[in-house]
């Protein structure tokens, strides 16, 4: 479907690129484009980040990419370009870790589209954070369960995090 | 049946190659492997937590299979601990 475009990018080669994510929807159907664009930030639950290690299953996590853009088509219920493109390898402070552009007729399908698309790319895609402290430590995120039998209860536990003390990753 | 179990994030750390390889009973199913890479991770890398195994999925290049289904025939799977993107 060439109105979804998904990809993982080896920042060895290459940094994600957010022009190029606008350039792909942008479409003369179009009036809005929503963004969402995730960096490395410089501290994580109180320590000192000094760079971060993102491990992905590529083939799955494109064909995921794709399953959520179609997703995103089904909520919208009308046109839509979607790009979701993801970091891969050793990122610095300010990096981009992942990109997320979604383009419809009008504002509100735009911002639904892309949320949908950056909650379900953190929480269903195959993608592991590795975070390395100035200490010299490095721990790996704790990360959602993509096991049925323990997804749904952490799942609700998330959520019930979410109302009280806001959803943290 | 040899099956090699392909490795990410905090599991790699089971064992430096990134992948393991174990042998199971033929048309055995996920959760029979399941069980088979927790012995296997408790002999070979007894620092990784247990829990950690029963949090992780397993998956093909194209699927997540859970516990009921069959490991492929062709004897490659994917062993995938909670997940972390964004």
């Amino acid at each position: 479907m060439t109105d979804i475009y998904t990809a993982v990018v080896d920042i060895a080669h290459a940094p994600l690129n957010p022009a190029a994510a606008l350039e792909f929807v942008s479409d003369p159907r179009f009036g809005g484009i929503a963004t969402f664009i995730g960096r490395v930030r410089q501290h994580n639950h109180g320590r000192v980040v000094t760079g971060i290690t993102y491990d992905l299953f590529d083939p799955l996590a494109l064909r995921i990419f794709q399953e959520i853009g179609e997703r995103a088509r089904a909520e919208v219920g009308g046109p839509l370009k979607l790009y979701i493109a993801h970091a891969k390898g050793s990122l610095r402070i300010g990096d981009f870790a992942v990109v997320i552009a979604a383009a419809t007729p009008h504002r509100d399908e735009a911002f639904r589209a892309c949320r949908l698309a950056i909650e379900a790319v953190k929480h269903e895609a195959p993608i592991w954070k590795q975070e390395h402290y100035v200490d010299g430590d490095s721990a790996w995120s704790e990360g959602c369960s993509l096991c049925e039998e323990h997804r749904e209860a952490e799942l609700a536990a998330a959520q019930q995090s979410k109302q009280t003390h806001g959803h943290g990753h | 049946m040899k099956v090699r179990v392909t490795l990410f994030g905090a599991l790699r750390e089971a064992d430096p190659h990134g992948f393991v390889e174990m042998d199971v009973p033929d048309h055995c199913t996920v959760a029979t492997l399941r069980e088979a890479l927790q012995t296997h991770v408790r002999n070979h890398a007894p620092s990784i937590s247990e829990n950690l195994i029963k949090r992780s999925a397993f998956a093909s290049e194209d699927e997540i299979l859970h516990n009921h289904r069959h490991v492929p025939e062709h004897g490659q799977i994917a062993v995938l601990p909670p997940v972390s993107g964004g």
